[in-house]
């Protein structure tokens, strides 16, 4: 090998050096971070939200405690009354610890009412862990601060709608979509 | 031990990364475990979560829908390449070689907003399910999929153009960790690995499984087995990957994408129970649904060709809707202990490209 010509005139060598030398005349694909924002892609799995209801200022939550039932990690705690007279549930607390999230989208997945989302907002470091650990305030904050960013009018996410899943393994209201109107 | 600058004797230390998933999945039902095995091989997690889905299809006796099928395959390979370039460009970097590492993480890029755009998740996917995929692929994104391929190949061209002829390349791969096709099957090595020394062994070819038995293609397979060959092993299946994305798309059929008989995330595993009148804090209590049999009794393996090798789960099952015993084959943590075999006899500075060349991620490793 080390007779061979094209090894005497540093062949392999140049012909390297010539592909780095193209690619130094391409756009640069870096981008600078703080200065420069990725695109997040539609239904990315970020912070977690509670809905609020644009009709009743509250959240959509029913406390059917599905979220709870499928989280992996259990992370999400739910305090809920039920109204002894007609049986409808109203939650009271919800708490999320993002901290054991693995955001794997279940939660989003199984709510039959689109109640809970994980937003597209990916900016939320904390210094401390009681700032990573949501309740319901917090929760419908956080659907605030995404959706006064959120350019289109509807908001709907892909775990909401879930194409090409067959019907049947839906809960009831998923099969027509679920959508918020954010604005008017 | 070194003797000099020669390593005479070696001992992996594995266990550092371990954080009991085989044990976590007896305590969640069979659809929560995977999310688990994400984190096991975390650069191809495709492979993963595909290779726990079929296992409990198998068991539970379902066939997902063609669309499913196809789209997993998908996926799986993309996944595969992404594996692949991340390996390429540690490995090349361990070696030397600035550049390729640099280049192969502008490619693995796109693959990864692929995910983004299909699932949500780019490391941690989740995307398929027990009985088919959690989602359709929308038709665009399927567009840039395929022309991203064509685009793709002139890459790994340029990937070889910068390596398969570099004499410090060649001076650092030939002949460094040689194996024989008998004694990496005595080893238990599989996937590029075992097919770097000659035997053609894959199980998207032996034991077809998802669309594989449909598409078309070819099991790259090296002479010598050494570094250099597994090297270009890898190197071959990457464009092996790309033809077979190419056809799942073409051939892509139009359906559902899970099948009917899948089960519900929140598997009917617990009766719940409420305190009757509730006002205030409730807390939720769940015990097993006692003498219902919600999966077949049973035992299984099943294996998937993983970006690595051969990775396996098998389950025990008894009835009800958590597995009773999960045990992973991860290929990670048989290819390491292969390590001392490789190394032994090798200059110190040898061993980080046999490191290298297995393709180890200690956290499929350590489980």
């Amino acid at each position: 090998m080390r007779r061979d010509p094209k090894y005497l005139i540093f062949k392999d060598l140049l012909g390297g050096l010539l592909i780095t030398l193209k690619t130094f005349f391409r756009k640069p694909v870096t981008v600078q971070y703080p200065k420069e924002r990725v695109t997040i892609f539609p239904s990315f799995r970020g912070r977690h939200a509670l809905v609020r209801d644009p009709e009743t200022g509250e959240a959509r939550c029913v406390a059917c405690l599905k979220c709870v039932q499928v989280c992996p990690s259990r992370c999400i705690e739910v305090k809920f009354e039920v109204n002894p007279e007609t049986g409808a549930r109203k939650m009271l607390e919800y708490k999320l610890e993002a901290l054991r999230c693995i955001y794997c989208g279940y939660c989003e997945e199984v709510c039959p009412v689109g109640a809970i989302v994980l937003t597209e907002w990916f900016e939320y470091s904390s210094r401390d862990r009681a700032g990573l650990i949501f309740d319901k305030e917090k929760l419908l904050k956080n659907w605030d601060e995404f959706i006064a960013k959120y350019p289109d009018k509807v908001y709907t996410n892909k775990f909401w709608n879930l194409k090409g899943i067959p019907e049947i393994l839906k809960p009831a209201p998923k099969r027509e979509g679920i959508w918020v109107k954010v604005k008017e | 031990m070194l003797e000099g600058e020669k390593i005479v004797d070696l001992e992996p230390v594995v266990g550092f990364l371990h954080r009991g998933v085989e044990k976590l999945a007896e305590n969640l039902n069979y659809a929560q475990v995977l999310p688990l095995t994400d984190r096991l091989d975390y650069i191809s997690a495709m492979n993963n979560n595909t290779g726990y889905a079929l296992c409990v299809e198998r068991l539970l006796g379902i066939e997902p829908p063609p669309r499913g099928k196809y789209l997993r395959t998908m996926v799986c390979e993309l996944a595969r390449i992404a594996s692949h370039l991340l390996w390429l460009a540690t490995h090349a970097l361990d070696i030397g070689a600035m550049t390729v590492f640099l280049y192969c993480f502008r490619e693995r890029e796109i693959i990864l907003n692929f995910f983004e755009k299909i699932c949500g998740s780019r490391l941690t996917v989740s995307y398929p399910r027990i009985g088919g995929v959690r989602l359709d692929v929308e038709e665009e994104v399927l567009e840039e999929i395929y022309n991203f391929i064509p685009y793709m190949y002139a890459k790994i061209e340029e990937y070889e153009g910068l390596l398969s002829e570099n004499r410090i390349w060649l001076d650092r791969t030939i002949g460094i960790g040689v194996i024989s096709g008998e004694e990496a099957l005595a080893y238990g090595l599989t996937g590029p690995s075992l097919r770097g020394s000659g035997i053609a062994y894959d199980i998207r070819k032996h034991f077809p499984y998802d669309a594989y038995p449909v598409v078309e293609f070819e099991v790259p397979v090296g002479k010598n087995g050494d570094t250099y060959d597994r090297y270009w092993v890898r190197l071959q299946e990457m464009r092996q990957s790309l033809k077979i994305v190419k056809q799942c798309i073409e051939k892509l059929p139009e359906g559902p994408v899970c099948a009917e008989l899948s089960p519900d995330l929140d598997m009917p595993l617990f009766k719940r129970a409420f305190k009757a009148d509730a006002i205030g804090p409730v807390t939720l209590i769940a015990f097993l649904n006692e003498g219902m049999e919600l999966v077949p009794k049973g035992e299984i393996y099943s294996a998937v060709e993983g970006a690595k090798g051969e990775l396996g789960f098998y389950l025990v099952s008894d009835g009800t809707g958590r597995p009773y015993r999960l045990h992973i084959r991860a290929p990670s943590f048989i290819h390491i202990s292969a390590l001392k075999r490789l190394a032994c006899g090798h200059f110190i500075a040898d061993l980080i490209a046999i490191i290298g060349t297995l393709d180890i991620v200690m956290g499929e490793c350590d489980r």
